[in-house]
């Protein structure tokens, strides 16, 4: 493997980024509501290379019992990558990132969960990277929200969740692996489609003026992928409703 | 976190053990329709996505050089982990593996090591130095009955997919790992003195006793295990050794060679 | 398949522009009505978001089926398909018996009918089978689906269960929580099993008691 360094790469190519996209492009989007038999709520995200699995369980009873809080549901949210997702194997169990990741990213759903209506439970958020390839976070929380409202769990408005980051002093959209690797900013965030905020972080180098054209780059892909995840949920209903099986099964008789 | 189950419920699955039946219609030594996906995860050397019945098992392969254990300088390492993750059932928790996450992982490490699928003196790069260590990872989606089976099906279809990433590390240019056999693993449960074969959730939630069975391309055993607090039988014991035999030559043939 | 009064809706979703019609599954802010939950949006007086998932909460009044998973000192702890666990005082047995025969009569593991008698602001909930309806379930077969369709399975004024039990020929108790007590021939279970199942499926569909009846006929017809 040729180590890469910062110097080496050119980010850019006639306009086009590593990956053939302009820099407000997103990486192709997948998703599939329901997928789990057992948990209240799933989904599965392909976001570029990230492959990731969302379950929601809930609300249920808290264990440990002392925890549970006594006007309203807590939620817990856990990321998890699987051994291997990444180039290197990883070794199971939590990290500090993931630990730091969970904390972030249940943040970013809570606010809009309607927890007051489930006294003493637990709404358990689960996420597994099966694939990582820069993003799983917010490939996760875009997962997550909709696993939330697949298992019916009341929420005022959905999460959608997408990056901008920062390559050769350009502000591009969704950072690749090695755009995320050796570019020179990288800025994840979450928010309702009306523009509230429920994740930011940022770690590089921005300037002032960089920053808000990275916020506002970064919310008109969140306000992008509001669209395809509300498209996956209607068009799961709408594949229930299309055929009655009835009518099938009477013409077998 | 297990659920009671009701009386009524377990009544209703006994009496329709009595006339030979199942809840779901399949006869009592029938495996659910199962399907294998490979290679979904390219970060993977290898990776295998088992579906049976409801059941959902994703298996990745990964390879990296490392130091020999010193009692056996000149062979490569496997190590086989499962993650029972709480994202697959209710009753899983966070945490590291307990002794049923355990006990599955040992099973599957036990078939891939005891068929000696993998010639681990193949493995060597540098005697003494420098093998291959191959990290078998099971990761389950959806437990809906009968994970064990599943992930057995999943590490092998996993290696027989997996490349040796030499080229990754100087060592020359990838290529496939040689597997020279294929084991199965198949487990049977024991309920109100009927044996049945790859059970579904209730049907494990019932179940007094599994007896799980690793079986090679020969139709050799190469792994056994008797789990649960239930007591069996000596015909009962070489009847599921027969059927096992049988359901993992199926499988083998169904899914697994090409 | 489009109806002017029926749509698919998202949690989040303008539903209308005026308060008052705020329904059920719904939530106002800034006078404007938005649904709360992933479902079908109801077109009425006012506008109800029917879930398509979710988990069933006690509300006093509502017959369930619970099974026994724990005694204590004095309650029996009732599983009743929800996040919350039902207890059972021992003064709510229809008769009169002592703390220590507790598991002579409901062991782990029993199903009963009961009724929910009282839901505190904790959601402790409070059962009782203080009733010549309710009591234990020893025999027939009961079947879970999501309590959401319940609504559907019994039918305005009872139409669809009514037309059930005849048609069926069978004892069939509806519990709030979704679960579903039958009684009768092993065949006639079967169907009835087959059929709530069928309902379960195209609960939000339209015209579905006329198929029921339908689907039935055939059913049955087969069998003869």
């Amino acid at each position: 493997m040729i180590a890469m360094d910062e110097s080496n790469i050119s980010f850019f190519k006639e306009g086009l980024r590593l990956d053939g996209r302009r820099a407000d492009e997103p990486r192709p989007l997948k998703i599939e509501v329901g997928v789990l038999a057992r948990a209240d709520g799933s989904c599965y995200v392909e976001m570029g290379g990230n492959k990731v699995m969302a379950a929601v369980y809930g609300p249920r009873e808290v264990h440990p019992r002392h925890l549970q809080e006594v006007t309203r549901a807590i939620v817990r949210y856990r990321y998890n990558m699987a051994s291997f997702s990444v180039e290197e194997r990883k070794r199971p169990g939590p990290d500090r990132r993931s630990n730091e990741l969970s904390k972030v990213s249940r943040e970013a759903l809570e606010p809009v969960i309607l927890t007051s209506y489930f006294p003493r439970s637990v709404i358990d958020v689960f996420v597994e990277v099966l694939q990582a390839d820069a993003g799983t976070r917010t490939a996760g929380i875009n997962a997550a929200s909709v696993a939330l409202a697949d298992a019916g769990i009341p929420m005022r408005s959905m999460i959608s969740s997408c990056a901008a980051g920062k390559v050769a002093d350009t502000i591009v959209l969704d950072p690749m692996k090695e755009e995320d690797n050796f570019g020179q900013a990288d800025m994840p965030i979450a928010m309702t489609p009306a523009g509230e905020i429920t994740l930011l972080q940022m770690d590089g180098h921005l300037t002032i003026d960089e920053f808000h054209q990275a916020v506002e780059l970064a919310m008109k892909g969140c306000r992008d992928i509001y669209e395809i995840q509300r498209k996956s949920l209607i068009e799961k209903y709408n594949h229930l409703e299309a055929e009655p099986v009835l009518a099938q099964e009477a013409e077998v008789l | 976190m297990t659920n009671v189950i009701s009386e009524i419920k377990k009544d209703y699955l006994y009496n329709l053990l009595l006339k030979g039946q199942r809840t779901d219609g399949r006869a009592l030594d029938q495996y659910r329709d199962c399907s294998v996906e490979k290679n979904l995860i390219s970060k993977a050397e290898g990776s295998a996505l088992v579906k049976l019945g409801a059941s959902q098992v994703l298996v990745g392969v990964k390879m990296q050089p490392g130091e020999p254990f010193p009692d056996t300088p000149n062979k490569g390492v496997i190590i086989t982990n499962a993650e029972l993750v709480p994202l697959a059932s209710p009753t899983f928790e966070p945490g590291p593996p307990n002794e049923t996450g355990i006990e599955l992982a040992r099973l599957v490490d036990r078939g891939v090591r005891e068929s000696k699928a993998i010639d681990l003196e193949a493995l060597c790069i540098t005697p003494g130095k420098q093998v291959w260590i191959i990290f078998i990872d099971v990761h389950i989606l959806d437990d809906c009955g009968n994970i064990l089976d599943a992930s057995s099906i999943g590490a092998i279809a996993a290696l027989l997919a997996t490349k040796v990433p030499a080229s990754k590390f100087d060592l020359g240019e990838d290529y496939p790992l040689p597997i020279k056999d294929i084991p199965i693993a198949t487990t049977a449960i024991e309920f109100g003195d009927a044996i049945m074969f790859d059970p579904n959730s209730d049907e494990e939630a019932i179940a007094n006793t599994k007896l799980i069975v690793i079986t090679t391309n020969d139709g050799s055993i190469c792994g056994m295990q008797k789990s649960g607090t239930g007591v069996l039988k000596e015909e009962q014991i070489y009847r599921i050794v027969d059927i096992a035999c049988e359901k993992a030559k199926e499988i083998r043939e169904k899914f697994l060679e090409e | 398949m489009d109806r002017m009064d029926r749509k698919v809706v998202i949690p989040g979703d303008l539903l209308s522009e005026e308060a008052k019609r705020s329904g059920e599954g719904t939530f106002v802010k800034d006078g404007k009505v938005y649904s709360l939950l992933y479902g079908l949006a109801n077109y009425r007086d006012r506008i109800n978001v029917i879930p398509l998932a979710g988990k069933y909460v006690p509300a006093p009044g509502d017959n369930i089926i619970g099974v026994v998973k724990d005694i204590t000192f004095s309650n029996w702890i009732i599983d009743i398909n929800s996040p919350y666990d039902g207890l059972l005082h021992i003064s709510e047995f229809p008769t009169r018996i002592n703390a220590d025969e507790m598991s002579k009569y409901l062991n782990l593991g029993s199903s009963i009918m009961t009724r929910v008698k009282d839901v505190d602001s904790t959601m402790k909930v409070e059962l009782t089978l203080n009733d010549r309806k309710l009591g234990l379930l020893k025999t027939g077969r009961i079947v879970e689906i999501s309590h959401t369709r319940v609504p559907r399975l019994i039918g305005k004024g009872g139409s669809m269960i009514s037309m059930l039990k005849k048609e069926l020929n069978c004892n069939i108790f509806v519990g709030q929580n979704g679960r579903i007590w039958i009684n009768g021939g092993a065949e006639d279970m079967d169907l009835a099993l087959k059929t709530i199942l069928l309902i379960e499926k195209e609960a939000h569909t339209n015209g579905l008691t006329d198929r029921i009846v339908d689907f039935l006929k055939k059913e049955k017809g087969a069998r003869n």
